[in-house]
C-alpha cells in the first residue's frame, strides 16, 4: 500500500512539474508556425503564463494576409488529460456579414483523455448558442443550434439542415 | 552522533529536486531543438497609396463631393479656351488647374477666368457660371503615359445591364473616351461578394512566393465585367495606384471601393499593360 501510495504521489509530482516548466509561450509560437503554414497568422498584444494555462490577449487574425477577426481574449488550459481553449468577444470582419454571424461572445473547445477522439464545442454569439462536437476519426464537425426562429442565421440558412432537435450545421474535412 | 535532517527527508526532497532538473531539462532540450523563440506577427500593410485618380488629391477615405450642375448648357463661346488640367476636390475644398491662351492658372471655387466664374467640381469635369449659364468643362485625358501603359477605349457600345431579382442592378455606360459604372452596382458587388464569382473567376499569379496579380479565368459575357472591357488571361495588377501584391492589398480595395468616385485598373493583357478607367456615378 505504502509503494502505491509513493508511486502515485510520484506521478502526480512528474504530472505536476511537467506541466509548471511546460514551455507554454514556445509552444504557442509552434502552434502559430503551423497555422501559417494554411495562412493563418495571429497578432496577440499581450501573452500572460499561468501555471495551466497561457492567455492571450487583443488577438487579430489575419487570414492570407487579411485581418478578418479581432478576439478579446483566447485562453489555453491544459492538465493534459483535459485541455480547453476559450475564446471570448470574437468579432469577425463586417464584409463577412453576408455569410455568416460576425459576432461570437465566446466559443469554448475541449478535449478530454476520456474520448481522446472527440472535440467538444459550445458556443454563444448572435446567432444564439450552439453545442456539438468535431469527430477526429470520422473527421465532422456537428453542430446543433440552439436558435430556432432563425433569426441572426438568415444567411446561414442554406447550410444548415433540420432534425427532431432543431437546425444543425454538419461538414466534414 | 545526533542527525540534522531525517534520512528519508533529505532522499525525499533531493528526488523532488532531481525531478525537476530532469523534467526542465527536457523542456529546455524541447525549446532548442523544436520549438521557435519568436511569434510570428502579421505586418500590417495599410499603407496604401492615397490616389484613387491621377488628378484626384484627396485621401481614398474621403469620397470627393460630386457637385451636380444643375443647368448644363454645350460648351460654348470662349469656355472652349479654357482647358482643364487638373483638379482637386474634398469636402472643404475645390481647386483646379486651367489652361487659358497658353498660360496656367490655379483657381479655388469663386475664383474667375475670362468671365468664367468656378462654381464646383466632380471628378473629371468643372463647372464655371456666366450670365446666368453654366458651363462644364471636361478635363483633358493625359496623352503623357509611359509606353507602356496607355488607355484604350471601349471596343463595342456598352448596353444596360441585364437586371435580375437579387442580381445586381445599375448599368455601365460607355460615354466615349471612359465609361461610367452605376454605383448600385458597385454596392451591390462590395455586399455580395459571391455574385462576382459568378461573372469572373479569378487566379492569383505568383512569381516564386510573391504574388503578383490576378489573373481572369473567365469572365461571363454580357456581365457587368465584360462591359468593363475585362478579358479571360486579363492580370489585375494595381487598382487605383494600389498594387495588388497581396490577398490585403485586394481585400482593402474591396472593401474601400464603395467610397471611391473613380476606378482606374491597370491589367496586364498578353504582354501589354493598359490602364482602364471608369467613372463611378
Amino acid at each position: 500500500m505504502q509503494m502505491v501510495k509513493k508511486i502515485f504521489i510520484a506521478i502526480a509530482l512528474v504530472w505536476f512539474v511537467l506541466i509548471a516548466f511546460m514551455p507554454k509561450q514556445e509552444l504557442y509560437y509552434k502552434l502559430e508556425q503551423t497555422l501559417e503554414k494554411n495562412d493563418i497568422r495571429l497578432n496577440e498584444e499581450t501573452i500572460d503564463e499561468g501555471l495551466f494555462s497561457l492567455t492571450l490577449h487583443k488577438v487579430d487574425v489575419y487570414i492570407k494576409g487579411i485581418k478578418l477577426a479581432t478576439i478579446d481574449e483566447v485562453d489555453f488550459f491544459t492538465l493534459l488529460f483535459y485541455t480547453r481553449v476559450e475564446i471570448e468577444n470574437l468579432l469577425l470582419d463586417e464584409s463577412l456579414k453576408s455569410k455568416v454571424p460576425t459576432q461570437v461572445n465566446s466559443l469554448i473547445a475541449s478535449h478530454s483523455i476520456l474520448a481522446p477522439l472527440k472535440i467538444k464545442l459550445e458556443t454563444e454569439g448572435s446567432f444564439g448558442g450552439a453545442e456539438g462536437s468535431i469527430d477526429l476519426k470520422e473527421k465532422n464537425l456537428h453542430l446543433d443550434l440552439n436558435n430556432t426562429s432563425m433569426k441572426g442565421i438568415e444567411m446561414l440558412q442554406s447550410t444548415l439542415q433540420k432534425n427532431e432537435k432543431g437546425w444543425y450545421y454538419e461538414t466534414s474535412f | 552522533m545526533k542527525h540534522l535532517f531525517k534520512a528519508e527527508v533529505f532522499k525525499g526532497i533531493l528526488a523532488l529536486l532531481v525531478l525537476l532538473l530532469i523534467v526542465k531539462t527536457i523542456w529546455f532540450v524541447a525549446e532548442v531543438l523544436w520549438l521557435p523563440t519568436k511569434g510570428i506577427n502579421e505586418v500590417d500593410k495599410t499603407g496604401a497609396k492615397s490616389l484613387y485618380y491621377r488628378v484626384k488629391l484627396t485621401p481614398n477615405e474621403v469620397a470627393a463631393p460630386t457637385t451636380k450642375p444643375t443647368k448644363v448648357v454645350k460648351q460654348e463661346g470662349n469656355i472652349k479656351e479654357i482647358k482643364l488640367l487638373a483638379i482637386y476636390n474634398d469636402s472643404a475644398i475645390t481647386v483646379i488647374t486651367v489652361s487659358y491662351k497658353g498660360k496656367t492658372k490655379v483657381m479655388s471655387r469663386g475664383d474667375e477666368i475670362n468671365g468664367f466664374v468656378l462654381e464646383g467640381a466632380g471628378s473629371n469635369f468643372a463647372t464655371f457660371s456666366k450670365n446666368n449659364k453654366t458651363y462644364k468643362v471636361m478635363l483633358i485625358k493625359s496623352k503623357t503615359s509611359t509606353n507602356a501603359i496607355k488607355s484604350i477605349t471601349p471596343v463595342e457600345p456598352s448596353k444596360p445591364v441585364t437586371t435580375t431579382s437579387g442580381g445586381p442592378t445599375g448599368e455601365v455606360v460607355d460615354v466615349g473616351d471612359h465609361k461610367v459604372i452605376d454605383r448600385s452596382l458597385i454596392n451591390h458587388y462590395s455586399e455580395n461578394m459571391d455574385d462576382i464569382y459568378k461573372e469572373v473567376g479569378l487566379t492569383e499569379v505568383k512569381e516564386g512566393k510573391n504574388l503578383k496579380g490576378f489573373r481572369f479565368t473567365f469572365v461571363r459575357k454580357d456581365s457587368p465585367f465584360a462591359k468593363l472591357g475585362l478579358r479571360r488571361d486579363d492580370v489585375i495588377k494595381s487598382i487605383n495606384g494600389q498594387e495588388i501584391n497581396s490577398y490585403n492589398a485586394a481585400f482593402g480595395v474591396y472593401k474601400n471601393i464603395k467610397n471611391i468616385d473613380n476606378l482606374t485598373l491597370v491589367i496586364q493583357r498578353g504582354k501589354e499593360e493598359m490602364e482602364l478607367e471608369y467613372e463611378i456615378n
